[in-house]
């Protein structure tokens, strides 16, 4: 008895052990198969402006690059209007099925205290960033003063008299300016113009005295010797300017950079956020990448998942007190 | 001297076997952008974009730069034929050129708007290259108050082309004003009649307006009259009668300078010369009444000056590094990319890639003429094409194009707004012409006003301080008070102008 009884067990666990073995591996097997099978058809990447611009070249470069790592074609579609706002909430309200994401810059966090629409950062499940661009205070190479304290001391004797050129009421470099403006003790007319290009020209043609838009838009008239920036807004010194000082080095307190990243819509699977992060990483990082970024005056910057819900949560809270302040319509 | 050596020296860099097949891609894929309604070329250059990196950044420029021009002799062609434009620049081509075609000279239409493109885009080039350094600092003269006085003269111009009736002229002129207010007020930033649809935020979209009131309403319009309509006549030749060729070509050259100098000024868009160059036309004209029934001069001068827009647009870009419109601003993407920076240094640091691109845009226009002229005889027999047939045709193409506007079926319900509005106006003898032109106008107008208020603190009076703007605005007065003094004198005969459409 006691023999077939250890027969038994031996038996039943002989059987045990193979069923999770077995089990083990047909979990391994089902666990590979669903990574495997995520992504198995073309992905769908939705850019909230006009084919052209620096957002969306970001993000067809970028689709290009994870295309790459993912084996699956990915599409992108320009779904304009409502100043982002059509685009993003299309990615807001598309199935969290992870086969559509959609490229946000820093304006998603500013729309809700702009007015524009209820979006904001909790709306979404954050994939990642991609670039970051300093607001450059830039004026023209003729202009009297060199220095960002100069300019200050001028702007304090010329109170209201200064007109600086935006890329829009409510633009992220209307309220770059607003800001450092609001630091320094200075008042400025602010000029807005239909995006940061015209800003741009007007103040070549001395229409205007200063701009505060990205480092990209002015890099082409600082290489002609038309204009000068006097500091960047960011929190570290540019890659492609390492001469030009930042705002807190010069002791202004004010950090206003533009951004570009990528979300999914809210409650998309943790597994496949993990696998399109990976990608948007390896793409970030990618040195075709860093090459347009840079000769664009971006910095390729990528963060995670975690770290640019934080960041986005933080602007978000940023621009919801500041944007208020500056009594718009 | 030296520039033309150089010049030479950059044919030899266009002509090599890749370059011609870049070259050939750019203007074939420009006249087809150009077609199709809704893609412009903007969205052209920027889809292609990608497809360069691998590229030569000469044969890259090359290419991009022929969808450009390329794009501005494709629009003509469905707005003659189907009285649908294929972009905003040929908006105003089909005031005449539609009526052309109903009357059997589509292929005339074709050929005067295929030649005028050649002669403007072959001659702003010349300028481009040869006197384009000198021209673009004065270009940036042009700030805000100069904008604001150039659109004042071109709607005091746009009465011009009122319709036999005044009040119905201005009742459309003003509809025109009102669309244009719809969106973000981009000085205060205050949403304008948007309902709270996100989709009005960025207003409406010219070529959706332009199809629907053009396209759309003379299909329902011919729909109505299915039985009775005529029979398109023969399509009689390509080139105008004996007694058109002079003033033809009188209305190419107006075209060429007109289109070459709002080129020059950054922030402006190719509509503007074709309004200014067809306005100026009808007013020349020593009958206007012929205007919008099928005027040779009203298909050739505007067609004429945006094509020369083109080439000068682009001297702000290769001197100052400045973007003019939208799809330049693209070509300076394309150029930074391919790690050249526009600007001042371009000339000196790159000689043989401009005149390489120089020659290029010579080369490309003269395959587009070749392109252009026998096709146009294959072309303007789609105007032949049984309405049955073609109706449902256009209805496709229109609702395509609106489609891709913004990739959303809200702009195809516009442009179906807008059709049944058209055909409306249509039974009521309003024109459609003052309605597009203030539309695009007004939006520029009110942007640079309210950015010259602001820079001279309130005080408009400024704007006659400065002698640009000064003038112009002068000038539109003093044409405001000839086309009154005319009118007194004509009595009811004045603005004697039956725009038709």
């Amino acid at each position: 008895m006691k023999k077939i009884a250890w027969g038994l067990i031996g038996l039943s666990i002989a059987f045990l052990v193979g069923c999770s073995a077995q089990g083990g591996q047909a979990g391994g097997q089902s666990g590979q198969a669903e990574a495997k099978k995520y992504p198995e058809k073309e992905i769908t990447l939705v850019v909230p402006y006009a084919p052209g611009g620096a957002s969306d070249s970001t993000a067809r470069i970028i689709a290009k690059n994870m295309e790459e790592k993912l084996k699956v074609p990915i599409v992108t579609v320009n779904k304009t209007g409502g100043t982002g706002g059509v685009g993003m909430t299309f990615v807001q309200s598309s199935p969290n099925d992870g086969y559509t994401f959609g490229y946000v810059p820093v304006e998603m966090t500013m729309h809700k205290a702009l007015g524009l629409s209820e979006l904001e950062p909790s709306k979404f499940d954050l994939l990642g960033q991609a670039t970051m661009i300093p607001a450059a205070i830039t004026v023209p190479a003729d202009a009297p003063y060199n220095t960002i304290e100069e300019f200050v001391e001028y702007a304090k004797q010329n109170q209201g008299k200064i007109k600086v050129g935006n890329s829009g009421v409510g633009s992220i470099w209307h309220i770059a300016s607003t800001a450092f403006a609001n630091k320094a003790g200075v008042q400025f007319t602010d000029i807005p113009f239909d995006g940061a290009a015209p800003a741009v020209t007007a103040l070549m043609g001395n229409h205007v005295d200063a701009v505060a838009v990205s480092l990209g838009e002015v890099k082409s008239g600082v290489e002609a010797k038309k204009l000068k920036v006097l500091a960047v807004m960011s929190a570290e010194r540019d890659k492609n300017f390492p001469d030009i000082p930042t705002l807190k080095e010069k002791g202004f307190d004010v950090e206003v950079v533009g951004w570009g990243g990528f979300v999914l819509p809210k409650g998309t699977s943790d597994d496949f956020k993990k696998v399109l992060a990976d990608a948007l990483k390896e793409a970030v990082e990618s040195d075709d990448f860093k090459k347009f970024a840079n000769e664009r005056g971006m910095s390729a910057v990528y963060k995670s998942p975690e770290d640019f819900t934080t960041f986005a949560e933080q602007q978000f809270k940023f621009f919801s007190d500041f944007i208020p302040t500056l009594d718009l319509k | 001297m030296e520039a033309l050596g150089q010049l030479i020296g950059g044919f030899e860099t266009a002509f090599t076997w890749w370059n011609l097949l870049y070259c050939l891609i750019g203007v074939t894929v420009g006249m087809l952008v150009g077609v199709l309604p809704g893609l412009g070329p903007t969205t052209g250059t920027a889809l292609l974009i990608p497809m360069t990196f691998g590229m030569e950044p000469v044969s890259a420029i090359i290419m991009l730069s022929g969808i450009y021009y390329g794009s501005m002799y494709g629009g003509t062609i469905t707005s003659v034929l189907i009285n649908t434009p294929g972009e905003a620049a040929s908006v105003i081509t089909c005031l005449d050129g539609h009526p052309l075609a109903k009357q059997g000279r589509a292929g005339v239409a074709l050929g005067v708007a295929g030649i005028g493109s050649f002669i403007g885009g072959t001659i702003s080039i010349i300028g481009l290259a040869f006197i384009g350094p000198a021209l673009a600092e004065l270009a940036l003269k042009f700030g805000p108050p100069e904008f604001f006085a150039l659109m004042i003269f071109g709607l005091i111009m746009v009465i011009g082309l009122m319709g036999r009736s005044l009040i119905r002229g201005l009742i459309a002129a003003f509809i025109g004003l009102i669309l244009s207010l719809i969106g973000m007020d981009p000085v205060s930033g205050a949403v304008r009649f948007t309902f709270g649809e996100a989709h009005l935020m960025n207003g409406l979209d010219l070529v959706t307006v332009a199809m629907g009131l053009f396209g759309l309403s003379e299909i329902l319009f011919g729909m109505e009259n299915l039985q009775k309509l005529d029979k398109p006549g023969k399509v009689k030749g390509l080139l105008p009668r004996k007694e058109e060729w002079r003033p033809t070509l009188n209305a190419i050259g107006r075209g060429t300078g007109l289109g070459f100098f709002v080129g020059l000024i950054p922030g402006s868009n190719s509509v503007i010369p074709a309004i200014l160059s067809y306005t100026l036309e009808k007013r020349i004209a020593k009958d206007p009444s012929r205007f919008g029934k099928g005027a040779i001069e009203g298909v050739a001068g505007p067609e004429t000056a945006n094509n020369s827009y083109c080439g000068a647009a682009l001297i702000p870009l290769f001197t100052l590094g400045i973007p003019s419109s939208p799809t330049i601003a693209i070509i300076l993407g394309a150029f930074i990319m391919h790690g050249l920076t526009p600007g001042p240094t371009l000339f000196q640091n790159n000689p043989d890639f401009v005149w390489a691109i120089i020659a290029s845009m010579f080369i490309g226009n003269l395959i587009l003429l070749i392109m252009n002229l026998p096709m146009a005889g294959m072309w303007a027999k789609i105007a032949a094409v049984p309405p049955k047939l073609l109706y449902p045709l256009i209805l496709i193409i229109s609702i395509i194009g609106a489609y891709t506007v913004s990739n959303s079926l809200w702009d195809v319900g516009v442009m179906f707004v807008f059709g049944i509005a058209g055909y409306i106006m249509k039974k009521l003898d309003i024109p459609m012409a003052p309605i597009v032109l203030t539309f695009v106008l007004s939006k520029l107008m009110e942007n640079s006003l309210l950015q010259s208020i602001k820079m001279f603190d309130g005080n408009v009076l400024q704007l006659f301080a400065r002698p640009i703007s000064g003038t112009l605005l002068v000038l539109s007065l003093i044409v405001l008070c000839l086309s009154v003094i005319a009118e007194v004198k004509k009595k009811k005969a004045g603005f004697a102008s039956d725009v038709e459409m």
